[in-house]
């Protein structure tokens, strides 16, 4: 492998997320952020080489969701663009990937998609193999919760570990203010709510929301000038599992495990315990433990590194989205801007993204507030 | 770009109105078969996949590249989807460009594909924004006014749009691969139904079921491949907003940046000497004028001239699309891909019956949205 660039997350904005904004399109939702992470690097569009999108038609309602969002980002004069049917997370990963071939400096990315559009289960059940899977009508809570039996058959875990969870979650829910789910609950109180899909409550279930997100990168000498404490790409790596539920382990993440192992490798760590926090998109208790036991950690319950200070998706969960958020959050908690909920003295961490049922494709950064190489 | 890139491997599927032998996997497997055989490789020998297709409405599948991960060997792989509309098939390749130059991958294959009669084109571009009034007129309404007006600026007379449609279509009899193969006249077009002023019946391409896939590599395993690859001298994506005041949708910026910076790029000082051939994206049939002179390959208000004068034809100064291209192939998300890939095939001296003699350069286009999104590579058949 040739040399690589230092990259560095340097800029974040973030709109709260909400069940429904019925006052704002997507695209006024989005640019709000825009000039809001713009104006953090004191720059204006003008000074940004790139722009790189994630979002996704089905979740707008309409096809070409995206277009309309290249005039929020401010694509006059014209742009050098692409566009991502993905979590927008993938499009920060692509950035990268860009400034890595050198034909970049610095790059916008942007998330946005209003899922109040339509029905997120309708839509999310269009995710799956046409001809025999979606066909029976199979949604995102059901196969999430032939995920967690699956873990839980292999784990000997229980509903009361499931509890304990999400109860983690929705207390560091609280502390942050752009979480859709702010109340803290108990793990009784979540022990008791209703079954969505057995093995899985409502209590366990991420709240479907929206939101709109603007992240910048850019690569050593132009990171500095745009940003007291950039945030250093050390490692990444993205894996996708095939769809067929019945064709691998749902039991594990192969594809979690086999890019955390990766991104730890390239940024010269062997183990997820090394860094001090981690935001996982896993969108239920089950899936965080799946996770968790892929990049090599407890599956529940300790305390170092921390996870989820933010909450994570059980607490706010906009579909595609979700993944950048997390990596905007290791940026707040790395650079000092993460308030209330600000893990103490943290260094380095780790931002997961995933999309498709049950943890089909992963993606992992690490990042540090050094540069990783010199 | 940091390091080289080339393409070793393209494969493509025929193209039709309804391919009910396969399902949209078997369809795109079709294709990855064909650029793996190409290419002299095998999956295991691929390290990432990057996928692109137009709206996802088409078929009515979210995200369909997620079930097609394992029909095209990209279990435990990196994969991405790219998605920018009707440009999507070349912006897709670039990434897949992108990726290698990047120095982190050696071989990566990217796929692009639409199997239109899985759902209902017309349909699925008609897209209906809140607070906007629904046009619901497909393509062909959403560009009829910008012909129109280029008619109007230029003067052209009514038989040039025809004449680009017979070309198209006397090309496409040498491409087996084609979806419409049958010769039609200038006269046949005229004369058939006005369906958007002045776009007729036959000025107007097909909904096409089809896949194309190509391997992108490092120069190391171009070079140790089987035959000549095509290398990627430039290549670059653009984009512009929609609602900005005096936007030329005629002849739009973001195609004359995304050009300026592929010419730059690949040296090219004099596009209409330098350039051996051309496979741009051309819808409706008056496109080829219009984009002839959005390229740079003559003066504004010239575009009509050179067709009129049939200097684009198969065996003239610089022939445009001597696969037939989008007038007579559409599958909408692969057709972008299948310009860069058609581009690839003539510098690499394998495009069959309809291989333009001696091609050294040539250029890729595709375009989308509403004339927003631009797409564009040089290939050469030199390092």
């Amino acid at each position: 492998m040739s040399k690589l660039r230092n990259v560095a997350v340097v800029g974040f904005a973030q709109a709260p997320i909400v069940a429904c904004d019925e006052h704002h399109t997507a695209q006024e939702m989005l640019y709000p952020q825009v000039r809001r992470a713009l104006a953090d690097c004191g720059v204006e569009r003008d000074a940004i080489d790139y722009q790189v999108a994630g979002s996704a038609d089905y979740i707008d309602g309409r096809p070409f969701g995206f277009v309309a969002a290249l005039d929020v980002m401010g694509s006059w004069p014209p742009r050098q663009d692409l566009h991502l049917e993905m979590d927008a997370a993938f499009a920060a990963y692509y950035a990268w990937l860009r400034m890595q071939a050198g034909d970049c400096d610095s790059a916008m990315v942007v998330g946005y998609g209003k899922v109040s559009e339509g029905s997120p289960e309708h839509v999310l059940n269009l995710q799956l193999e046409p001809y025999y899977l979606a066909a029976i009508g199979l949604d995102v809570k059901s196969t999430a919760a032939l995920q967690a039996s699956a873990y839980m058959a292999r784990s000997g875990a229980t509903d009361d570990d499931l509890a304990e969870i999400a109860a983690h979650n929705r207390a560091a829910g609280a502390r942050n203010p752009d979480a859709q789910v702010r109340q803290a609950a108990t793990a009784e109180e979540l022990r008791r709510t209703p079954w969505a899909v057995q093995p899985l409550r409502t209590g366990y279930l991420p709240p479907v929301g929206e939101s709109a997100v603007c992240l910048i990168l850019a690569a050593e000498g132009k990171a500095e000038k745009l940003c007291s404490q950039p945030v250093w790409i050390h490692g990444l790596d993205q894996r996708a599992e095939m769809q067929a539920l019945g064709g691998r382990d749902l039991s594990r993440s192969a594809s979690t495990a086999l890019a955390a192992q990766k991104a730890l490798a390239m940024a010269g760590l062997s183990r997820a315990d090394e860094v001090d926090l981690l935001e996982l998109s896993a969108a239920t208790p089950a899936e965080e433990m799946i996770v968790r036991e892929a990049m090599g950690l407890d599956a529940k319950g300790s305390t170092r590194p921390a996870i989820n200070p933010s909450g994570g998706p059980l607490t706010g969960h906009p579909i595609l989205m979700t993944g950048l958020i997390r990596l905007g959050e290791v940026f707040r908690q790395l650079s000092g801007g993460a308030g209330a909920h600000a893990v103490a003295g943290a260094r380095r961490g780790i931002a997961h993204a995933s999309q498709g049922h049950c943890l089909q494709h992963n993606l992992v950064f690490v990042l540090g507030r050094e540069r990783r190489w010199s | 770009m940091k390091r080289p890139v080339a393409v070793v491997g393209v494969g493509q599927t025929h193209h039709g109105s309804r391919r009910a032998d396969v399902s949209i996997a078997g369809l795109v497997r079709e294709a990855v078969d064909r650029a793996l055989l190409d290419a002299g490789l095998e999956h295991k020998d691929i390290d990432a996949i990057v996928f692109g297709k137009a709206p996802d409405m088409l078929e009515g599948v979210m995200q369909p590249e997620q079930f097609l991960v394992g029909a095209v060997g990209g279990h435990l792989k990196p994969v991405i989807r790219v998605h920018t509309a009707g440009s999507v098939g070349a912006s897709t390749a670039l990434t897949a460009v992108t990726h290698v130059a990047s120095g982190l991958f050696e071989r990566v294959l990217t796929i692009a594909f639409e199997k239109q009669s899985e759902g209902n084109a017309m349909w699925a571009l008609s897209p209906n924004m809140p607070f906007v009034a629904p046009l619901v007129a497909g393509a062909g309404g959403y560009f009829a006014p910008y012909v129109r007006a280029y008619i109007a600026r230029s003067g052209a007379p009514p038989h040039i749009g025809p004449m680009i449609a017979a070309n198209a279509r006397d090309n496409a009899t040498r491409n087996e691969y084609a979806h419409l193969r049958e010769p039609i006249t200038v006269e046949d077009v005229m004369n058939s139904p006005m369906l958007w002023d002045p776009i007729r019946y036959l000025d107007t391409c097909p909904s096409s079921d089809g896949a194309i896939a190509m391997i992108v590599a490092s120069e190391a395993t171009a070079k140790k491949g089987p035959r000549r690859p095509a290398w990627v001298k430039s290549g670059y994506s653009y984009a512009e907003a929609m609602w900005v005041p005096g936007r030329d949708q005629v002849s739009p910026r973001a195609g004359k940046v995304c050009v300026k910076a592929v010419y730059d790029g690949a040296g090219i000082t004099d596009p209409w000497n330098q350039i051996d051939v051309a496979e741009i994206y051309v819808p409706f049939s008056w496109f080829e004028a219009m984009w002839l002179e959005n390229l740079g390959f003559c003066d504004v208000g010239e575009g009509w001239k050179v067709v009129d004068r049939g200097e684009q034809r198969f065996g003239a100064q610089l022939p445009i699309n001597p696969s037939g291209g989008v007038l007579c192939s559409n599958p909408i998300g692969a057709s972008g891909m299948l310009r860069l890939g058609e581009a690839a095939l003539q510098v690499m001296g394998r495009a069959g019956a309809h291989q333009v003699e001696g091609a050294k350069t040539a250029l890729g286009h595709a375009y989308g949205g509403g004339a927003q999104y631009f797409a564009i590579w040089i290939v050469s058949s030199e390092l």
